[in-house]
């Protein structure tokens, strides 16, 4: 009962008005009753209001007990405190600036960073349930590829023996040719199984989408839309459903459009089709490894168990299939396959962000114990008068509370900044553009912003409020114990910051060096002045001769035009990986029992090592005129294939009933096709004519003299002379490949570097804010050492050695914890181990010195002070 | 907190400087004043004044933090009606765990002054 009506009448006094309403009619009431009776006893009317109200006592004190008792008191003296706490930040604008500033930065930074992680890591994909779906792949049998492609057969065999998943789909990524308004365009698709969406469980926007029941003949001519191609090419026309599209040579209908937030690879995608098993060369055959394959779990079936269950299958098709002996499958969630490369860097640089928060909520609380030693007199003075510590504690942290709002209101401005910044730069399709500040990261930010207050303002609140305190009033000066006892706590404090960035500054300096050696990285090729195109020549238009022809055809009319010097094309762009990786027999090898050898081939036109100034070692290129294919090797391909011995004549067999096979022509450099900080592989490289139904999409490689737009304009224009209807895609520089193939260590490098830089920031003016206060505490100190005969350079020597040895410490702390961190950043080394010495000894003696310089304009104040004044001690 | 006068005394001001009482015993009076009819806060300082025949005047700036306590406490119950005067006032009414709490209260205090008579009646 006592608890229901204090509830009520702590609501009603919270809500303020109604409750003063009743006082005040309890009140007036009681006076009238009062007045009325001493009329009686003789009092003229008005001399009976004023006895009354006198005897009453005071209804504004009466008032404010009543409010006490019934406990509407906290809010109110809340609001008075934010009010207070305002005008004291208005009486020390510098420091307010400086504060909001810092946690601006920090807030920010963290923000940003927990935006990406949270859309990358923490948000579920865009399907129900989204956390059973599962990639399936093949695992060649030296098990040196554990994600490989899947083949058709196999994806069937799986599907109708595997018990672990409700359905598996099978899919491709595709070009699809798209007659357009104008120019023909090439469209990023994909083939799938009919039963993918079914897998995915995707509804559609409009209209329907391809299901597990669908025949081939409903889907033959279907074609699905995404959100972004229907916007972009039909502005959103909503009447898409039923239209005919035409596609190269045959035409479509759309029958639906899928949502905007649908996304399985992360890349770019118009438009999605049911692959036709004939389309896929060798669909029979279990060697023919071209898909990739998604599945859903059944409900209650552990990855493992579906691992096992994959394993078993796999194993036992791969009995019955002696072309893929000793192949295997691997499956893993697809949650986890999407953040793969992506999910430890965030989390190292969430934590890099997390220390500059810390190291600027450390800048803070030093701040603020600076201010309240200001304030002394003024908290004494209170607390003398009866303010309960609990109530100044409270109106101090309501302060820092201020300071942190504004801080976190200026850092959201920042994170949307950075977060631009960041989605600016970073490599296309690594980051999901749909990273925003959205309800979680305000949240977020909310919580970290509480999470500030209290640990920036808890420890100066409550020794500026501790009971020594009141001492201060008596002394009248304002040299205490306290104060020497607050600067110890400073010293340790400022070390603490000091070490934290030192580690940062480290692990920056150990991933910038990586970087540049990534990027002195000789690719084996030149990159300037070329470009690169794609173009797919699709049969029915293309076969196998006519592909041929055309490259002869384009290259016979594009060099000498132009300032073009060379053309050439491949199947896979350089640096960019991809290619063919299939079974090799290395012929009058002795072939070691059981082991089957895997190699990677890149189908080339002849020109194409001079188009890149790759090094001829040996040998000779593949000529337009030669009989039969032939190939190349790389370097690293011939000392591994044939250790000790010239590569030149000898031949490699592809396939099983391959019993010929093709002869190497010419050893070719290294390249590092793969990624600037992975060894070069070693590669195959094949007459185009040998490959031409694996490569029907090639890269285009001209080489010329003027800017790479030009030679582009020029490689268009002699394409559509030969044949107009090719839609050419994906053109760019080799330069910009090059780049983008270090974007995303790029792009860790330079927040890393940022965040550094902040907290070195940070902790310098920390080490400048200590060595400041210490001066003012030492200043008596100071005053008798001149006295008693130390000279300005002895004074200031001292001071600097204070700083320094600040400095010092924190350093070797910090060389400490950069060996326990630097671990974690292990994978982002290139070139340079975790514990390079120079690096460590270079930031170290660095922080030092300009620590030593932070303290330079204390000590210069020090070294000024006239003896006779500071002695004075006022 | 109380301060006792000859209420016949009138437009002139006498302080017993005897009566101070112990602090509680205001909530003992109060409770006692509103056991033996629901009344407003008025009421129960005139009460109190009553019956003690002038010799207990309550000090109107506590009576009503006293029994806003009282009320929080769950020991009275608090209506609002219309006064005598036809005023809106608060009824204030004795609960039952008021009740107990008022035959608690007065045995104590039985006891205590019983104690104090006892080392006074010694001589």
């Amino acid at each position: 009962m006592a608890f229901r009506t204090g509830i009520v009448q702590r609501v009603r006094s919270f809500l303020g008005r109604e409750a003063d309403n009743n006082l005040s009619d309890e009140v007036r009431m009681h006076l009238e009753m009062e007045a009325a009776q001493l009329e009686k006893h003789g009092f003229s009317r008005h001399a009976a209001r004023l006895e009354a109200q006198r005897r009453f006592g005071g209804v504004d004190r009466y008032t404010e007990e009543l409010r006490d008792v019934r406990g509407g008191r906290a809010w109110d003296s809340a609001l008075q405190d934010a009010r207070y706490a305002l005008r004291v930040a208005r009486r020390f604008p510098a420091f307010t600036a400086i504060v909001i500033l810092t946690l601006g930065i920090a807030i920010g930074a963290n923000t940003a960073i927990f935006s990406v992680v949270d859309t990358v890591l923490l948000r579920p994909l865009p399907f129900p349930h989204g956390e059973q779906l599962v990639l399936l792949y093949g695992q060649n049998p030296d098990k040196s590829l554990p994600r490989f492609s899947v083949s058709y057969a196999d994806y069937l065999d799986w599907r109708a023996q595997t018990r672990s998943f409700t359905d598996i789909a099978a899919y491709a990524s595709s070009s699809i040719i798209f007659a357009g308004d104008d120019e023909p365009q090439r469209l990023s698709g994909m083939n799938v199984t009919n039963n993918f969406f079914d897998v995915l469980t995707a509804h559609p926007r409009f209209g329907r989408l391809f299901h597990t029941t669908d025949l081939s003949s409903d889907t033959d001519n279907a074609i699905v839309l995404t959100y972004g191609f229907w916007k972009r090419q039909f502005g959103g026309d909503s009447t898409i459903v039923g239209r005919p599209l035409t596609l190269g040579s045959a035409s479509r209908t759309v029958i639906g459009v899928l949502p905007e937030d649908f996304d399985l690879v992360g890349q770019p995608l118009d438009a999605i089709v049911v692959l036709s098993p004939n389309g896929i060369p060798g669909f029979q055959s279990h060697g023919q490894h071209t898909l990739s394959v998604v599945g859903r779990l059944r409900p209650g079936v552990s990855l493992s168990a579906a691992q096992q269950d994959l394993a078993a299958v796999a194993a036992h098709v791969a009995e019955a299939h002696p072309d893929i002996a000793g192949w295997s499958a691997n499956v893993f969630f697809l949650r986890d396959e999407l953040v793969r490369g992506i999910r430890s860097p965030l989390f190292v640089l969430l934590a890099a962000a997390g220390l500059v928060l810390l190291i600027g909520c450390i800048n803070v609380a030093n701040l603020l114990l600076t201010r309240s030693a200001l304030r002394e007199r003024e908290v004494a003075l209170r607390q003398a008068l009866g303010a309960s510590r609990a109530r100044l504690i409270g109106q101090l942290l309501i302060e820092s509370a201020e300071l942190a709002v504004g801080g976190a209101l200026l850092g959201l401005v920042i994170a949307k900044f950075t977060l631009g910044a960041i989605l600016r730069v970073a490599p296309a399709g690594l980051l999901p553009d749909t990273a925003g500040l959205d309800l979680r990261v305000l949240v977020f930010a909310v919580m970290i912003t509480v999470l500030t207050t209290v640990v920036a303002g808890l420890w100066p609140a409550l020794s500026a409020t501790s009971p020594r305190l009141a001492r201060s009033l008596r002394e009248g000066g304002r040299s205490s114990s306290g104060g020497m006892r607050a600067l110890q706590a400073r010293r340790s404090l400022v070390v603490a910051e000091t070490s934290l960035a030192l580690v940062l500054l480290i692990c920056a300096g150990l991933v910038v060096q990586s970087l540049r050696h990534m990027l002195a990285v000789d690719p084996g090729f030149r990159a300037e002045h070329v470009a690169t195109i794609r173009v797919t020549l699709a049969p029915p238009r293309y076969n196998d001769t006519t592909q041929v022809q055309f490259f002869r055809d384009l290259q016979s009319r594009l060099e000498g035009r132009g300032g073009i010097e060379s053309v050439a094309a491949a199947n896979s762009a350089p640096i960019a990986g991809g290619g063919i990786v299939t079974n090799i027999r290395l012929m009058g090898m002795p072939a070691t029992p059981g082991q089957k050898l895997m190699g990677a081939v890149t189908g080339v036109t002849p020109g194409y090592f001079r188009t890149m100034t790759m090094h001829m070692l040996q040998g000779h290129d593949v000529a337009w005129s030669d009989a039969t294919p032939g190939l190349l090797v790389s370097e690293a391909a011939a000392r591994q294939y044939w250790p000790g011995q010239s590569a030149l004549g000898k031949r490699i067999a592809f396939g099983p009933r391959d019993t010929i096979g093709l002869e190497v022509l010419g050893v070719v450099g290294d390249t590092h096709s793969r990624g600037l900080s992975v060894d070069a592989p070693p590669m195959i490289y094949a007459s185009y004519s040998a490959i031409t139904n694996l490569a029907r999409t090639m890269s285009i490689v001209v080489r010329g003299r003027g800017d790479v737009a030009s030679i582009l304009a020029t490689t268009k224009q002699a394409v559509h002379e030969i044949d107009r209807t090719l839609p050419l895609y994906n053109s760019q520089s080799v330069s910009s490949l090059v780049d983008q193939s270090v974007g995303q260590s790029r792009l860790n490098t330079t927040l890393l570097a940022f965040f550094a830089a902040v907290a070195a920031v940070l902790a310098l003016i920390g080490i400048y804010g200590v060595v400041s206060y210490s001066v003012t505490q030492r200043t008596q100190e100071i005053g008798v050492r001149m006295a008693l005969g130390a000279r300005q350079g002895d004074v200031l020597r001292l001071i600097l050695r204070e700083g320094a040895t600040l400095a010092a410490v924190g350093v070797v702390i910090g060389v400490a914890g950069a060996f326990a961190a630097t671990p974690l950043i292990r994978s982002w080394l290139f070139g340079i181990e975790r514990t390079d010495p120079a690096t460590i000894v270079g930031t170290a003696a660095s922080l030092v010195v300009v620590a030593l310089a932070a303290s330079y304009l204390p000590a210069r104040r020090a070294s000024h002070v006239d003896p006779l004044i500071a002695m004075r001690g006022d | 907190m109380v301060a006792a006068f000859p209420v016949e005394c009138q437009g002139e001001r006498h302080v017993h400087p005897n009566a101070d009482v112990l602090q509680g015993t205001l909530d003992l009076l109060i409770l006692k004043a509103v056991s033996l009819e629901p009344m407003h806060g008025w009421g129960i300082s005139q009460r109190i004044q009553q019956i003690s025949r002038g010799v207990l005047e309550v000090n109107q700036g506590s009576l009503y933090p006293a029994v806003h306590r009282l009320v929080k406490r769950g020991w009275l119950d608090a209506t609002w009606g219309t006064s005598e005067n036809n005023r809106r006032a608060r009824f204030y009414r004795l609960t039952a765990v008021g009740k107990k709490q008022l035959v608690e209260e007065t045995a104590t205090w039985r006891r205590f002054s019983g104690a104090v008579e006892d080392i006074l009646a010694t001589s």
